[in-house]
Protein backbone atom coordinates (compact mmCIF):
# COMPACT_ATOMS: atom_id res chain seq x y z
CA UNK A 1 0.00 0.00 0.00
CA UNK A 2 2.77 2.52 0.91
CA UNK A 3 4.59 2.06 -1.99
CA UNK A 4 1.20 2.52 -4.28
CA UNK A 5 0.82 5.66 -2.21
CA UNK A 6 3.93 6.72 -3.19
CA UNK A 7 3.69 5.73 -6.81
CA UNK A 8 0.46 7.86 -7.05
CA UNK A 9 2.08 11.18 -5.26
CA UNK A 10 4.91 10.98 -6.99
CA UNK A 11 2.43 10.75 -10.43
CA UNK A 12 -0.43 13.19 -9.03
CA UNK A 13 -3.06 14.11 -11.87
CA UNK A 14 -1.61 17.26 -12.43
CA UNK A 15 1.78 16.58 -13.13
CA UNK A 16 1.04 13.92 -15.56
CA UNK A 17 -1.24 17.01 -17.22
CA UNK A 18 1.48 19.03 -17.36
CA UNK A 19 3.56 16.71 -19.22
CA UNK A 20 1.15 16.05 -21.56
CA UNK A 21 0.30 19.78 -22.11
CA UNK A 22 4.34 20.40 -22.41
CA UNK A 23 4.80 17.56 -24.87
CA UNK A 24 1.24 18.81 -26.69
CA UNK A 25 2.44 22.03 -27.07
CA UNK A 26 5.78 20.99 -28.86
CA UNK A 27 4.07 18.84 -30.89
CA UNK A 28 2.06 22.00 -31.78
CA UNK A 29 4.51 24.09 -32.89
CA UNK A 30 6.57 21.71 -35.04
CA UNK A 31 3.63 20.87 -36.84
CA UNK A 32 3.24 24.28 -37.52
CA UNK A 33 6.93 24.96 -38.65
CA UNK A 34 6.06 21.73 -40.48
CA UNK A 35 3.36 22.54 -42.39
CA UNK A 36 4.15 26.12 -43.55
CA UNK A 37 7.62 23.96 -44.77
CA UNK A 38 5.25 22.02 -46.45
CA UNK A 39 3.42 24.52 -48.60
CA UNK A 40 6.78 26.39 -49.51
CA UNK A 41 8.74 23.03 -50.32
CA UNK A 42 5.93 21.32 -52.24
CA UNK A 43 6.79 18.77 -54.75
CA UNK A 44 4.10 19.50 -58.04
CA UNK A 45 4.17 15.43 -58.55
CA UNK A 46 2.04 14.22 -61.00
CA UNK A 47 -0.55 11.49 -59.21
CA UNK A 48 -0.81 9.53 -62.44
CA UNK A 49 3.31 9.68 -61.95
CA UNK A 50 2.73 7.95 -58.41
CA UNK A 51 0.01 5.63 -59.05
CA UNK A 52 2.20 4.26 -62.01
CA UNK A 53 5.19 4.00 -59.79
CA UNK A 54 3.52 1.96 -57.59
CA UNK A 55 2.00 -0.04 -60.21
CA UNK A 56 5.47 -1.44 -61.48
CA UNK A 57 7.71 -3.79 -60.19
CA UNK A 58 10.29 -1.87 -58.16
CA UNK A 59 13.21 -4.15 -59.12
CA UNK A 60 15.01 -0.70 -60.32
CA UNK A 61 16.68 -2.90 -62.78
CA UNK A 62 17.24 -0.60 -65.73
CA UNK A 63 15.81 -2.75 -67.85
CA UNK A 64 13.67 -0.31 -69.52
CA UNK A 65 17.00 1.99 -70.38
CA UNK A 66 16.16 4.76 -67.90
CA UNK A 67 17.77 4.77 -64.37
CA UNK A 68 15.12 2.87 -62.57
CA UNK A 69 11.57 2.44 -61.89
CA UNK A 70 10.93 6.14 -61.17
CA UNK A 71 13.12 7.46 -64.14
CA UNK A 72 10.67 5.41 -65.87
CA UNK A 73 7.13 5.99 -64.27
CA UNK A 74 7.95 9.71 -64.78
CA UNK A 75 9.15 8.82 -68.61
CA UNK A 76 5.75 6.96 -69.82
CA UNK A 77 3.26 9.28 -68.01
CA UNK A 78 4.85 12.46 -70.55
CA UNK A 79 5.47 9.54 -73.70
CA UNK A 80 2.52 7.08 -73.66
CA UNK A 81 5.02 4.65 -76.06
CA UNK A 82 7.44 4.06 -73.56
CA UNK A 83 4.54 1.42 -72.39
CA UNK A 84 6.24 -2.18 -73.43
CA UNK A 85 9.51 -1.15 -72.07
CA UNK A 86 9.00 -3.22 -68.76
CA UNK A 87 10.45 -6.42 -68.57
CA UNK A 88 9.84 -7.94 -65.32
CA UNK A 89 6.67 -6.44 -65.36
CA UNK A 90 5.11 -8.23 -68.07
CA UNK A 91 1.74 -7.82 -69.58
CA UNK A 92 0.12 -7.18 -66.07
CA UNK A 93 2.07 -4.36 -65.64
CA UNK A 94 1.35 -3.08 -69.11
CA UNK A 95 -2.59 -3.39 -68.17
CA UNK A 96 -2.30 -1.68 -65.18
CA UNK A 97 -0.06 1.28 -66.87
CA UNK A 98 -2.70 1.52 -69.61
CA UNK A 99 -5.37 1.68 -67.13
CA UNK A 100 -3.75 4.36 -65.32
CA UNK A 101 -3.38 6.35 -68.48
CA UNK A 102 -6.57 5.76 -70.00
CA UNK A 103 -4.99 4.19 -73.03
CA UNK A 104 -5.39 0.92 -74.66
CA UNK A 105 -3.43 -1.62 -73.65
CA UNK A 106 -3.41 -3.40 -76.79
CA UNK A 107 -1.56 -0.83 -77.96
CA UNK A 108 1.50 -2.70 -76.78
CA UNK A 109 2.16 -5.69 -78.67
CA UNK A 110 3.20 -8.85 -77.08
CA UNK A 111 6.64 -10.14 -77.40
CA UNK A 112 7.18 -13.47 -79.16
CA UNK A 113 10.11 -15.64 -79.61
CA UNK A 114 11.31 -15.57 -83.41
CA UNK A 115 13.64 -18.38 -84.72
CA UNK A 116 15.19 -16.50 -87.91
CA UNK A 117 16.43 -19.53 -89.97
CA UNK A 118 13.56 -21.57 -91.84
CA UNK A 119 15.78 -24.57 -93.21
CA UNK A 120 14.59 -27.36 -92.31
CA UNK A 121 16.59 -30.83 -92.87
CA UNK A 122 16.45 -30.84 -96.31
CA UNK A 123 16.88 -27.73 -97.19
CA UNK A 124 20.65 -27.69 -95.64
CA UNK A 125 23.81 -28.44 -97.88
CA UNK A 126 27.20 -29.36 -96.91
CA UNK A 127 26.57 -30.49 -93.60
CA UNK A 128 29.12 -32.20 -91.70
CA UNK A 129 28.11 -35.73 -89.80
CA UNK A 130 28.56 -35.05 -86.85
CA UNK A 131 28.66 -37.52 -83.80
CA UNK A 132 29.24 -35.51 -80.71
CA UNK A 133 26.90 -34.50 -77.94
CA UNK A 134 23.79 -33.66 -78.90
CA UNK A 135 23.94 -29.84 -78.10
CA UNK A 136 23.73 -27.03 -80.09
CA UNK A 137 26.38 -25.19 -77.76
CA UNK A 138 29.33 -28.33 -78.40
CA UNK A 139 28.33 -28.66 -82.00
CA UNK A 140 28.44 -25.14 -82.12
CA UNK A 141 32.74 -25.86 -81.56
CA UNK A 142 32.80 -27.38 -84.26
CA UNK A 143 33.18 -25.94 -87.78
CA UNK A 144 30.75 -26.41 -90.52
CA UNK A 145 28.96 -28.62 -88.47
CA UNK A 146 26.00 -27.55 -90.96
CA UNK A 147 27.21 -26.08 -94.13
CA UNK A 148 25.45 -22.58 -93.12
CA UNK A 149 27.01 -20.74 -90.39
CA UNK A 150 24.55 -19.16 -89.49
CA UNK A 151 21.64 -21.89 -89.19
CA UNK A 152 19.78 -23.58 -86.88
CA UNK A 153 21.89 -26.45 -86.23
CA UNK A 154 18.71 -28.50 -84.26
CA UNK A 155 20.35 -30.33 -81.34
CA UNK A 156 17.05 -28.13 -79.11
CA UNK A 157 18.89 -25.93 -77.17
CA UNK A 158 16.41 -23.46 -76.88
CA UNK A 159 13.85 -27.22 -76.70
CA UNK A 160 15.75 -27.73 -73.57
CA UNK A 161 15.54 -24.06 -72.00
CA UNK A 162 11.96 -23.67 -72.48
CA UNK A 163 9.47 -24.04 -69.42
CA UNK A 164 6.67 -23.26 -71.29
CA UNK A 165 7.01 -26.64 -74.30
CA UNK A 166 6.53 -24.08 -77.07
CA UNK A 167 9.43 -24.04 -78.81
CA UNK A 168 10.32 -27.85 -80.78
CA UNK A 169 13.11 -28.88 -83.11
CA UNK A 170 10.79 -29.95 -86.31
CA UNK A 171 12.72 -31.82 -88.80
CA UNK A 172 16.36 -29.73 -88.17
CA UNK A 173 14.62 -26.49 -87.34
CA UNK A 174 13.83 -24.65 -83.97
CA UNK A 175 9.74 -23.79 -84.84
CA UNK A 176 7.87 -21.79 -82.18
CA UNK A 177 4.26 -22.83 -80.87
CA UNK A 178 3.03 -19.48 -80.64
CA UNK A 179 0.09 -20.61 -78.81
CA UNK A 180 2.01 -21.28 -76.12
CA UNK A 181 5.04 -18.98 -76.45
CA UNK A 182 5.17 -16.21 -73.81
CA UNK A 183 8.31 -14.06 -74.71
CA UNK A 184 10.36 -14.92 -71.53
CA UNK A 185 13.61 -15.04 -73.79
CA UNK A 186 14.63 -18.34 -71.85
CA UNK A 187 15.51 -19.59 -75.80
CA UNK A 188 17.15 -16.38 -77.23
CA UNK A 189 20.22 -17.04 -73.99
CA UNK A 190 19.92 -20.68 -74.72
CA UNK A 191 21.01 -20.34 -78.67
CA UNK A 192 24.32 -20.25 -79.38
CA UNK A 193 24.03 -18.88 -82.53
CA UNK A 194 22.04 -16.63 -81.40
CA UNK A 195 19.06 -17.20 -84.03
CA UNK A 196 16.23 -16.00 -81.94
CA UNK A 197 14.99 -12.75 -81.30
CA UNK A 198 11.92 -11.59 -79.45
CA UNK A 199 9.82 -9.30 -81.82
CA UNK A 200 6.59 -7.46 -80.51
CA UNK A 201 4.11 -9.01 -82.47
CA UNK A 202 2.34 -5.77 -83.77
CA UNK A 203 0.26 -8.05 -86.19
CA UNK A 204 -1.23 -11.64 -86.02
CA UNK A 205 0.57 -13.64 -88.11
CA UNK A 206 3.25 -11.07 -88.68
CA UNK A 207 5.78 -11.43 -91.75
CA UNK A 208 9.46 -12.22 -90.58
CA UNK A 209 12.36 -12.62 -92.65
CA UNK A 210 13.21 -16.12 -91.32
CA UNK A 211 17.08 -16.04 -92.52
CA UNK A 212 20.08 -14.31 -90.64
CA UNK A 213 22.89 -15.53 -93.00
CA UNK A 214 25.49 -12.95 -94.49
CA UNK A 215 27.19 -13.88 -96.82
CA UNK A 216 26.72 -13.66 -100.35
CA UNK A 217 24.86 -15.42 -102.78
CA UNK A 218 27.38 -17.68 -104.43
CA UNK A 219 28.17 -19.32 -100.15
CA UNK A 220 24.66 -19.29 -99.35
CA UNK A 221 23.32 -21.33 -102.74
CA UNK A 222 26.01 -24.03 -101.75
CA UNK A 223 24.97 -24.53 -97.97
CA UNK A 224 21.18 -23.74 -98.02
CA UNK A 225 18.42 -24.00 -100.67
CA UNK A 226 15.97 -21.52 -98.82
CA UNK A 227 18.56 -18.97 -97.08
CA UNK A 228 18.27 -14.98 -98.44
CA UNK A 229 20.97 -14.87 -101.44
CA UNK A 230 21.11 -10.84 -101.05
CA UNK A 231 19.08 -10.24 -104.37
CA UNK A 232 17.42 -7.15 -103.20
CA UNK A 233 14.54 -8.31 -104.95
CA UNK A 234 11.83 -7.04 -102.14
CA UNK A 235 13.92 -3.79 -101.09
CA UNK A 236 12.95 -2.80 -104.95
CA UNK A 237 9.48 -3.78 -104.87
CA UNK A 238 8.81 -2.25 -101.59
CA UNK A 239 11.45 -0.19 -100.52
CA UNK A 240 9.60 1.66 -97.49
CA UNK A 241 9.21 -1.96 -95.98
CA UNK A 242 12.30 -3.97 -97.07
CA UNK A 243 16.03 -2.87 -96.46
CA UNK A 244 19.40 -4.60 -97.60
CA UNK A 245 21.94 -4.83 -94.80
CA UNK A 246 24.83 -6.80 -95.52
CA UNK A 247 23.56 -9.22 -97.73
CA UNK A 248 20.03 -9.92 -95.56
CA UNK A 249 16.55 -8.41 -96.38
CA UNK A 250 15.37 -6.84 -93.48
CA UNK A 251 11.77 -5.31 -92.57
CA UNK A 252 11.58 -2.31 -90.55
CA UNK A 253 8.73 -3.05 -88.57
CA UNK A 254 8.17 0.62 -88.00
CA UNK A 255 7.01 0.75 -91.62
CA UNK A 256 5.07 -2.08 -91.67
CA UNK A 257 3.63 -2.81 -95.19
CA UNK A 258 0.00 -3.70 -96.10
CA UNK A 259 -1.14 -6.84 -97.53
CA UNK A 260 -0.44 -6.10 -100.67
CA UNK A 261 2.88 -4.59 -100.34
CA UNK A 262 4.21 -7.79 -98.60
CA UNK A 263 2.84 -10.19 -100.74
CA UNK A 264 4.17 -8.46 -103.72
CA UNK A 265 7.74 -8.49 -102.19
CA UNK A 266 6.94 -12.14 -101.28
CA UNK A 267 5.94 -13.34 -104.62
CA UNK A 268 9.65 -11.55 -105.60
CA UNK A 269 11.56 -13.65 -103.54
CA UNK A 270 13.34 -16.09 -105.12
CA UNK A 271 13.83 -18.07 -101.75
CA UNK A 272 11.61 -18.94 -99.12
CA UNK A 273 12.76 -17.32 -96.33
CA UNK A 274 9.86 -14.67 -96.06
CA UNK A 275 7.44 -16.46 -93.58
CA UNK A 276 4.27 -15.56 -91.52
CA UNK A 277 4.25 -16.56 -87.74
CA UNK A 278 2.16 -16.24 -85.01
CA UNK A 279 -1.38 -17.92 -83.91
CA UNK A 280 -2.96 -18.13 -86.81
CA UNK A 281 -0.75 -18.67 -89.75
CA UNK A 282 -3.31 -20.10 -92.29
CA UNK A 283 -0.90 -18.37 -95.10
CA UNK A 284 1.25 -20.58 -97.19
CA UNK A 285 4.54 -20.50 -97.69
CA UNK A 286 6.03 -20.82 -101.01
CA UNK A 287 8.93 -23.67 -99.82
CA UNK A 288 6.95 -26.48 -101.85
CA UNK A 289 7.36 -24.19 -105.22
CA UNK A 290 11.00 -23.02 -104.18
CA UNK A 291 12.26 -26.60 -103.70
CA UNK A 292 11.08 -28.61 -106.49
CA UNK A 293 12.04 -25.46 -108.71
CA UNK A 294 15.55 -25.53 -107.65
CA UNK A 295 15.93 -29.24 -108.53
CA UNK A 296 14.12 -28.91 -112.38
CA UNK A 297 17.14 -26.45 -112.38
CA UNK B 1 34.40 18.22 -21.97
CA UNK B 2 33.28 20.85 -19.70
CA UNK B 3 31.31 24.44 -19.61
CA UNK B 4 35.15 25.61 -19.48
CA UNK B 5 35.81 24.43 -22.65
CA UNK B 6 36.71 26.65 -25.52
CA UNK B 7 35.10 26.54 -28.22
CA UNK B 8 37.58 25.55 -30.45
CA UNK B 9 38.39 22.28 -27.99
CA UNK B 10 34.96 21.48 -28.39
CA UNK B 11 35.00 21.77 -32.22
CA UNK B 12 38.15 19.52 -32.66
CA UNK B 13 37.15 17.32 -29.80
CA UNK B 14 33.58 16.45 -31.32
CA UNK B 15 34.79 16.30 -34.81
CA UNK B 16 38.29 14.30 -34.32
CA UNK B 17 38.58 12.98 -30.64
CA UNK B 18 35.26 12.16 -29.45
CA UNK B 19 34.52 11.32 -33.34
CA UNK B 20 30.42 10.35 -33.53
CA UNK B 21 31.38 7.36 -35.69
CA UNK B 22 34.50 5.74 -34.84
CA UNK B 23 35.01 6.51 -31.06
CA UNK B 24 31.28 6.20 -30.00
CA UNK B 25 30.38 4.34 -32.52
CA UNK B 26 26.99 5.71 -33.45
CA UNK B 27 25.84 6.31 -36.89
CA UNK B 28 27.02 2.78 -38.11
CA UNK B 29 23.89 2.44 -39.76
CA UNK B 30 24.48 5.21 -42.49
CA UNK B 31 28.13 4.92 -42.53
CA UNK B 32 28.18 1.08 -43.73
CA UNK B 33 24.76 1.40 -45.87
CA UNK B 34 25.33 5.02 -47.63
CA UNK B 35 29.17 4.90 -48.10
CA UNK B 36 29.28 2.89 -51.41
CA UNK B 37 30.39 6.25 -53.28
CA UNK B 38 32.25 9.18 -52.11
CA UNK B 39 28.90 11.60 -53.79
CA UNK B 40 25.95 9.78 -51.90
CA UNK B 41 28.44 9.77 -48.87
CA UNK B 42 28.76 13.57 -48.87
CA UNK B 43 25.35 14.16 -49.83
CA UNK B 44 24.58 11.62 -46.48
CA UNK B 45 26.64 13.70 -44.46
CA UNK B 46 25.29 17.49 -45.34
CA UNK B 47 21.90 16.29 -44.25
CA UNK B 48 23.01 14.31 -41.01
CA UNK B 49 24.92 17.23 -40.55
CA UNK B 50 22.20 20.09 -40.90
CA UNK B 51 19.91 17.86 -38.97
CA UNK B 52 22.28 17.22 -35.75
CA UNK B 53 23.03 21.01 -35.78
CA UNK B 54 19.38 22.36 -35.41
CA UNK B 55 18.47 19.61 -33.92
CA UNK B 56 21.50 20.05 -31.16
CA UNK B 57 20.68 23.88 -31.25
CA UNK B 58 17.16 23.21 -30.56
CA UNK B 59 16.74 20.52 -28.30
CA UNK B 60 19.32 22.53 -25.48
CA UNK B 61 16.86 25.50 -25.68
CA UNK B 62 14.07 23.46 -24.98
CA UNK B 63 16.18 21.03 -22.57
CA UNK B 64 17.39 24.09 -20.98
CA UNK B 65 15.01 26.80 -21.06
CA UNK B 66 11.33 24.68 -20.70
CA UNK B 67 12.08 21.19 -19.07
CA UNK B 68 14.38 22.52 -16.59
CA UNK B 69 12.64 25.29 -15.75
CA UNK B 70 9.46 23.04 -15.53
CA UNK B 71 11.35 20.49 -13.46
CA UNK B 72 10.14 17.84 -16.65
CA UNK B 73 13.65 16.85 -17.46
CA UNK B 74 12.32 13.28 -17.36
CA UNK B 75 10.02 14.33 -20.67
CA UNK B 76 14.05 14.54 -22.47
CA UNK B 77 13.89 11.61 -24.77
CA UNK B 78 10.38 12.22 -26.21
CA UNK B 79 11.35 15.61 -26.91
CA UNK B 80 14.59 15.26 -28.76
CA UNK B 81 12.92 12.54 -30.51
CA UNK B 82 10.10 15.07 -31.61
CA UNK B 83 12.73 18.02 -32.41
CA UNK B 84 14.65 15.21 -34.96
CA UNK B 85 11.46 13.73 -36.68
CA UNK B 86 10.20 17.04 -37.47
CA UNK B 87 14.00 18.36 -38.56
CA UNK B 88 14.28 14.79 -40.92
CA UNK B 89 10.83 15.52 -42.51
CA UNK B 90 11.95 19.67 -43.06
CA UNK B 91 15.37 17.71 -44.40
CA UNK B 92 13.45 15.31 -46.98
CA UNK B 93 11.14 18.35 -47.91
CA UNK B 94 13.98 20.49 -48.64
CA UNK B 95 16.39 17.74 -50.66
CA UNK B 96 12.75 16.66 -52.21
CA UNK B 97 12.32 19.65 -53.72
CA UNK B 98 16.03 20.72 -54.63
CA UNK B 99 18.09 17.71 -55.18
CA UNK B 100 15.74 14.73 -56.69
CA UNK B 101 18.43 12.30 -57.74
CA UNK B 102 19.95 12.76 -54.20
CA UNK B 103 16.34 12.31 -53.02
CA UNK B 104 16.18 9.09 -55.27
CA UNK B 105 19.48 7.83 -54.43
CA UNK B 106 19.17 8.06 -50.39
CA UNK B 107 15.76 5.93 -50.48
CA UNK B 108 15.23 4.61 -46.98
CA UNK B 109 18.33 6.06 -45.42
CA UNK B 110 16.68 9.71 -45.70
CA UNK B 111 13.69 8.52 -43.31
CA UNK B 112 16.22 6.71 -41.19
CA UNK B 113 18.11 9.83 -40.48
CA UNK B 114 15.66 10.09 -37.59
CA UNK B 115 16.55 6.82 -36.01
CA UNK B 116 20.39 7.58 -36.32
CA UNK B 117 21.42 7.67 -32.94
CA UNK B 118 24.29 9.71 -34.19
CA UNK B 119 21.76 12.99 -34.16
CA UNK B 120 20.75 11.75 -30.54
CA UNK B 121 23.51 10.87 -29.00
CA UNK B 122 24.59 14.20 -29.35
CA UNK B 123 21.59 15.86 -27.99
CA UNK B 124 22.12 13.81 -24.81
CA UNK B 125 25.96 14.14 -25.17
CA UNK B 126 25.48 17.87 -25.08
CA UNK B 127 23.45 17.37 -21.75
CA UNK B 128 25.17 15.18 -20.51
CA UNK B 129 28.24 17.69 -20.69
CA UNK B 130 26.26 20.76 -19.77
CA UNK B 131 27.17 23.08 -22.43
CA UNK B 132 26.68 26.35 -22.95
CA UNK B 133 24.53 27.43 -25.72
CA UNK B 134 26.97 28.31 -28.06
CA UNK B 135 29.35 24.95 -27.21
CA UNK B 136 26.10 23.03 -27.94
CA UNK B 137 26.25 25.04 -31.21
CA UNK B 138 29.59 24.20 -31.95
CA UNK B 139 29.67 20.67 -30.68
CA UNK B 140 26.57 19.65 -32.89
CA UNK B 141 28.02 21.12 -35.88
CA UNK B 142 31.31 19.46 -35.13
CA UNK B 143 29.85 16.32 -34.98
CA UNK B 144 28.38 16.33 -38.15
CA UNK B 145 31.20 17.67 -39.72
CA UNK B 146 33.40 14.62 -37.98
CA UNK B 147 30.54 12.48 -39.25
CA UNK B 148 30.81 13.71 -43.04
CA UNK B 149 34.35 13.38 -42.93
CA UNK B 150 34.30 9.43 -41.73
CA UNK B 151 31.64 8.58 -44.17
CA UNK B 152 33.37 10.36 -47.07
CA UNK B 153 36.47 8.84 -46.48
CA UNK B 154 34.48 5.61 -46.30
CA UNK B 155 33.11 6.24 -49.61
CA UNK B 156 36.54 6.97 -51.49
CA UNK B 157 37.79 4.11 -49.81
CA UNK B 158 35.30 1.49 -50.71
CA UNK B 159 35.79 2.98 -54.35
CA UNK B 160 38.62 1.79 -54.84
CA UNK B 161 38.34 -1.36 -52.63
CA UNK B 162 35.66 -1.91 -56.08
CA UNK B 163 38.46 -2.60 -58.16
CA UNK B 164 41.42 -4.12 -55.39
CA UNK B 165 41.37 -8.05 -55.70
CA UNK B 166 39.76 -8.92 -52.41
CA UNK B 167 39.71 -12.36 -51.29
CA UNK B 168 36.53 -13.76 -52.40
CA UNK B 169 35.65 -15.09 -48.85
CA UNK B 170 35.85 -10.98 -47.86
CA UNK B 171 34.41 -9.40 -50.42
CA UNK B 172 31.39 -7.10 -49.70
CA UNK B 173 30.74 -6.69 -46.28
CA UNK B 174 33.53 -8.32 -44.98
CA UNK B 175 36.12 -5.74 -46.08
CA UNK B 176 34.10 -3.06 -44.94
CA UNK B 177 34.03 -3.94 -41.86
CA UNK B 178 37.76 -4.84 -41.59
CA UNK B 179 38.22 -0.98 -43.45
CA UNK B 180 36.06 0.53 -40.88
CA UNK B 181 37.73 -0.97 -38.67
CA UNK B 182 41.23 -0.08 -39.43
CA UNK B 183 39.48 3.53 -39.77
CA UNK B 184 38.70 3.39 -35.86
CA UNK B 185 41.94 2.35 -35.01
CA UNK B 186 43.74 5.34 -36.97
CA UNK B 187 41.28 7.61 -35.48
CA UNK B 188 42.35 6.16 -31.69
CA UNK B 189 45.76 8.36 -32.32
CA UNK B 190 43.56 11.68 -31.66
CA UNK B 191 42.68 10.90 -28.40
CA UNK B 192 46.06 11.93 -27.01
CA UNK B 193 45.97 15.24 -28.81
CA UNK B 194 44.07 17.23 -26.10
CA UNK B 195 44.57 16.62 -22.23
CA UNK B 196 41.15 16.74 -19.78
Amino acid sequence: MIVTDYILAQLSINSMAWAGLTLLAMGFVFVLILTIANAKLMVEQDPTVEAILNALPGANCGGCGLAGCSAYAEAVARDHGLLGKCGPGGEATVKAIAAILGIEAAAAAPVRAVVRCSARANDKINSTRYLGVASCREAQMITGVIGCPYGCIGYGDCQKACEFDAIHVIDGLAVVDYKKCVGCGACVKACPRELIELRGMQEDPLLVIACSTLDKAKEVRSYCKVGCVGCGLCAKQVPTMFQMQQNLAVIDYEKYGSQEERDRAQDKCPRALMVYVGTNTQRETKREGISSGNENK
Amino acid sequence: MTSETSLLVVFISMALINNLVLTKFLGICPYLGVSRRVDMAFGMGCAVTFVITISGTLTWMINNLVLQSIGMEYLKYIAFIMVIASMVQLVEMYVRKFFPPLYDSFGIFLPLITTNCAILGTCLFIDLWHLRFLQAIVASFAGGLGFTLVICIMGGIRENLEWADVPRALRGAGITLITAAIMTLAFMGFSGMIKG
